[in-house]
């Protein structure tokens, strides 16, 4: 029996959890920020680094290397942004973090803040969580008042000041350079890269863009060392993650597991199996963007490396099942309407791909399709694929072309049936 | 300067340069249209994709990179025209296409329309898209350019104008994805005063000049270098016309002086040059009867005549000129004055005038001073009076001959006095006061009928050439001065605008080492630098961008 590893989630699989800055510190809580601020940023960055932390906002990029990117001796102030803009479909797990833990995760901030001596972070969050909003700026006014934030955060005269911004609701300022470009207050457009935001971020100035989970695990890495964290899971895939599973199974949520435990178990142990007892047709792994598997592939571990051999990725670890009774073209149909709806449309190939993609998808709902047009969408979505300026190409090419292979025989019932 | 590889040729390049724009420089071709170089580099519209073989270390980049937005490094190694690439290149050129109308039957830009260009040079002539375009309504923005939002490719330049060169902001982008489009801020009109550029860098359709809309199709336009005189900064621009009719001016960049750009003001000074009402289309001579059409002999006779009989001293005679004359006719005029009758009796207008001052460079391309030479003039030597008041008494202190040149200090009060004078003679293109006045007026050109040089405001030389032809009887003004001078038996061996040029250049302190064979249509600086009491810098309220 697969059982959860409880680190982020050691406090909040606590019924009598109280998520007040006191009995957070009840709990041990910002103990690892003192310990950090005893030793040097360069020292934390190191010790991140040999942790083995890869991000947790789905492009899975070791934290501690990109920390270490941070342009130096600039001039400039150096800022740390934290991406709580969760927008990828299926994807749940910040939330919970923010709502049910939030001293925890702001612990993390600061110390990720001190490693790249921000003076003052911002946290981007979905405009949507209402009570995750509310839960930290309620968290970040205690810290305030008990003088953990403000003039003195990390010693005399050293402050540190966190500033929770609410996004709008577009999918695409969670990627980072948009997010940079809406909390700058311009529209929220995918910047050109180079340079990079750690040489030129939020105003110009070296910034990192961290997930919410990400920083979360910085509170255990400090605390019990980073040995404690790589020994969680297999090699480069260091610690537990969390998963947001959905879909038809019979208990959905957010579970926290080691990255060395199978999908298929994921699934059927802590999801408790596919819902009324059916079948299992497919899985998308990672978020809507990520290539879908079907019933035949999942036995295979949940982890970056092991699901990017399967052909796909896991994204920010968004598990979405569905059963043998769903469509499969009404579902791709819903993810490309999303990527349609969602395309910030600067770049000619996502932008008109991604309008095209779904206008042949609903073609095939209305009993228009033929092989012709399965062709045609495959290359509307290949084309998308590595041709645009940030990653929302790729993430609507991927569903579409994976599921054009993998669901060949669903495509066809769809037009033969029309046809009879 | 270091060098990378095109396509097997060598480019070089400026540390920091773009692979895009030094491969301009070096005359390469590669498509592109969100790149424009005077704003920054969006690298959205995907056509300028290269493939990079080697980045300068050995390996190939991993897919094919935008050239606008890619470093050029040193040994790097890069095709722009294998299979991959020109892939690329189809595959955006098929989706551009998608929702573009496909109008250009009916569209202004035909002819001249990068998309146009493109699909007949990298599109594959197939499209697989079956379904309904997109469609707009149409949206008044303004009064200078006119918006078809259909035609639309998303490049952004426009809604980048506004931000990163004027500084307005009244433009931007709208909606998402494929629904994306350009429109004004709460249906407000456009405010900018160089809407017209918004045109120019627009690669399609969507914005069109007003002005130009359903005129002439722009291929049938011819086009001259030329500068536009509309005030002293003197724009580089491109006389477009047809059929010896104007049709509208386009900016020519020149990094020295207006950089891509141009007011609009400028752009409709275009309507001058085809005005014939009030355009002197014949010397006139005045009789009992007054004005009569004569000839041109008649008309050197009659004034050869009558200072054969006045016989003017030093003192009496008294040169007027405004600063829309030439280099080359304002040196004329003076040595005509000095050696024809030993007079220095000269003055043009100089009013005060103001210079905008801005964090955007484009602000100060408007001046207030509306004359083309000022600077010229001032480098002859010549002597500037700021009112009308100031040059009264000049006519009223026994002036034999007066010789206006254009119309300067064009008003009744000095045209009254003048009335008194023995001879008036009006050199000009157009009918003004002074033609009523004068004795003797001779039809001169505009600054399209002739080929001269002017000085704008900060000292440049800059060249315009002839580009449509004048009434038949008019003469160039120049050609008319020397006219003069050999009847007054003045020495002169000039009988080009080159040779006045070079005479000028080595007569004047001002125009010293000027060479006529360098002075290409991008002009040249004046050895020294200019001095102008008469400016004020006004400082324009910094727009924040």
């Amino acid at each position: 029996m697969i059982e959860e590893t409880l680190v982020l989630f050691k406090n909040i699989r606590n019924p009598d959890y109280d998520k007040s800055l006191k009995g957070y510190k009840k709990s041990g809580g910002f103990k690892a920020l003192k310990k950090a601020l005893k030793m040097k940023p360069e020292e934390l960055v190191e010790l991140v680094k040999s942790s083995g932390l890869r991000g947790r906002g789905g492009a899975g990029f070791p934290t501690g290397l990109k920390w270490s990117f941070m342009a130096k001796n600039t001039g400039k102030p150096s800022y740390l942004i934290c991406n709580a803009d969760e927008s990828e479909p299926g994807t749940c797990k910040d939330r919970e973090l923010m709502l049910k833990d939030p001293h925890q995760f702001l612990e993390g901030m600061m110390i990720g803040c001190y490693a790249i001596n921000c003076r003052h972070g911002y946290i981007y969050v979905r405009g949507e969580y209402f009570p995750s909003i509310k839960s930290l700026n309620a968290a970040i006014d205690e810290l305030y008042a008990d003088g953990v934030l403000g003039e003195n955060a990390f010693g005399k005269g050293k402050g540190l000041d966190l500033t929770v911004h609410t996004g709008a609701g577009a999918y695409i300022c969670g990627e980072e350079s948009a997010l940079l470009d809406s909390l700058e207050g311009k529209r929220g457009h995918p910047r050109v890269k180079p340079p990079f935001p750690a040489v030129a971020g939020f105003n110009a100035c070296p910034t990192t863009v961290n997930n919410v989970e990400t920083l979360t695990c910085l509170p255990f890495i400090v605390n019990e060392g980073p040995e404690a964290f790589a020994g969680f899971g297999p090699p480069n895939n260091a610690g537990t993650h969390l998963v947001s599973l959905s879909g038809h199974v019979n208990q959905p949520g957010v579970y926290e597991v080691r990255m060395d435990v199978t999908l298929k178990d994921i699934i059927y142990e802590l999801g408790g199996g596919i819902r009324n007892g059916k079948k299992l047709k497919g899985v998308i792994p990672g978020g809507s963007s990520s290539p879908v598997l079907t019933a035949e592939e999942i036995d295979v571990e949940y982890n970056f490396d092991a699901l990017s051999k399967a052909g796909t990725m896991m994204g920010s670890a968004a598990l979405m099942v569905f059963d043998e009774d769903t469509d499969v073209i009404k579902l791709l149909h819903r993810i490309t309407r999303f990527y349609n709806h969602e395309s910030c449309g600067q770049c000619t190939p996502c932008r008109e791909g991604t309008h095209w993609a779904r206008l042949i998808v609903q073609d095939f709902l209305k009993g228009n399709g033929n092989e012709r047009k399965m062709k045609r969408l495959q290359r509307v979505g290949g084309n998308m694929m590595g041709t645009t300026v940030c990653a929302l190409g790729d993430a609507a090419a991927m569903p579409i072309t994976s599921f054009v292979k993998k669901f060949p025989l669903e495509f066809e019932k769809y037009y033969t049936q029309a046809a009879a | 300067m270091p060098v990378f590889e095109m396509d097997g040729k060598p480019v070089e390049f400026e540390p920091g340069e773009k692979v895009l724009s030094a491969a301009m420089r070096a005359g390469i071709k590669i498509p592109h249209y969100c790149y424009h170089p005077g704003m920054s580099v969006v690298a959205t519209c995907r056509m300028c994709m290269v493939d990079v073989i080697d980045m300068g270390n050995g390996r190939p980049a991993p897919k094919l990179q935008t050239s606008c937005s890619m470093d050029a490094v040193e040994g790097m190694k890069v095709e722009t025209k294998n299979e991959k690439v020109q892939e690329a290149r189809e595959l955006v050129m098929e989706y551009l296409l998608i929702n573009h109308p496909l109008d250009c039957p009916i569209c202004d830009q035909s002819g001249e329309c990068v998309l146009q260009d493109y699909s007949f040079e990298y599109g594959s002539g197939k499209s697989e898209m079956e379904y309904s375009k997109r469609v707009y309504g149409w949206r008044d923005i303004g009064t200078f350019v006119a918006l078809e939002r259909n035609r639309c490719i998303q490049c952004t330049r426009c809604d980048r104008f506004t931000r990163e060169i004027t500084g307005t902001n009244e433009f931007g982008m709208f909606n998402r994805g494929h629904e994306l489009t350009v429109d004004t801020y709460s249906d407000r009109p456009m405010i900018n005063q160089f809407q017209g550029n918004m045109a120019d860098i627009c690669p399609v359709g969507a914005l069109t000049e007003k002005e130009f809309r359903f005129k002439r199709r722009a291929w049938k336009l011819k086009k001259t270098p030329s500068i536009c005189v509309g005030c002293s900064t003197g724009c580089n621009v491109t006389i477009e016309y047809d059929r010896n009719e104007v049709f509208r001016l386009k900016p020519r960049d020149n990094p020295e002086v207006n950089k891509w750009w141009m007011c609009d003001l400028g752009r409709l000074t275009y309507k001058t040059l085809n005005q014939r009402q009030n355009r002197l289309g014949n010397p006139l001579g005045k009789t009992g009867d007054g004005l009569q059409e004569i000839s041109w002999e008649e008309a050197f006779n009659a004034i050869s005549g009558k200072i054969k009989e006045l016989q003017p001293s030093s003192t009496e005679v008294l040169g007027l000129v405004d600063t829309h004359a030439s280099n080359e006719e304002l040196y004329l005029f003076k040595k005509l004055l000095k050696q024809g009758f030993g007079s220095d009796l000269l003055c043009f207008p100089e009013p005060d005038w103001e210079q905008p001052v801005s964090d955007f460079f484009i602000d100060s391309l408007i001046t207030s001073d509306k004359t083309p030479n000022r600077a010229g003039a001032r480098l002859l030597g010549l002597k500037g009076e700021k009112s009308v008041d100031a040059v009264l008494p000049k006519l009223t202190s026994g002036v034999k001959v007066l010789l206006v040149l254009g119309q300067p200090f064009d008003v009744e009060s000095l045209q009254v006095q003048a009335a008194s004078i023995p001879l008036v003679v009006n050199i000009s293109a157009w009918n003004s006061g002074w033609t009523q006045t004068a004795d003797v007026s001779l039809p001169g050109r505009l600054h399209a009928e002739k080929e001269v040089t002017y000085t704008n405001k900060a000292g440049r030389v800059q060249r315009v050439q002839t580009a449509i032809r004048a009434h038949h009887k008019t003469r160039p003004d120049w050609m008319i001065l020397c006219g003069l001078m050999e009847m007054l038996d003045v020495e002169n061996q000039v009988d080009s605008t080159e040779s006045i040029f070079l005479e000028m250049a080595d007569a004047e302190q001002g125009f010293k080492e000027l060479q006529w064979e360098e002075l290409s249509s991008d002009g040249l600086n004046v050895p020294q630098t200019l001095q102008d009491p008469g400016r004020t810098e006004v400082s324009e309220l910094s727009k924040t961008a």
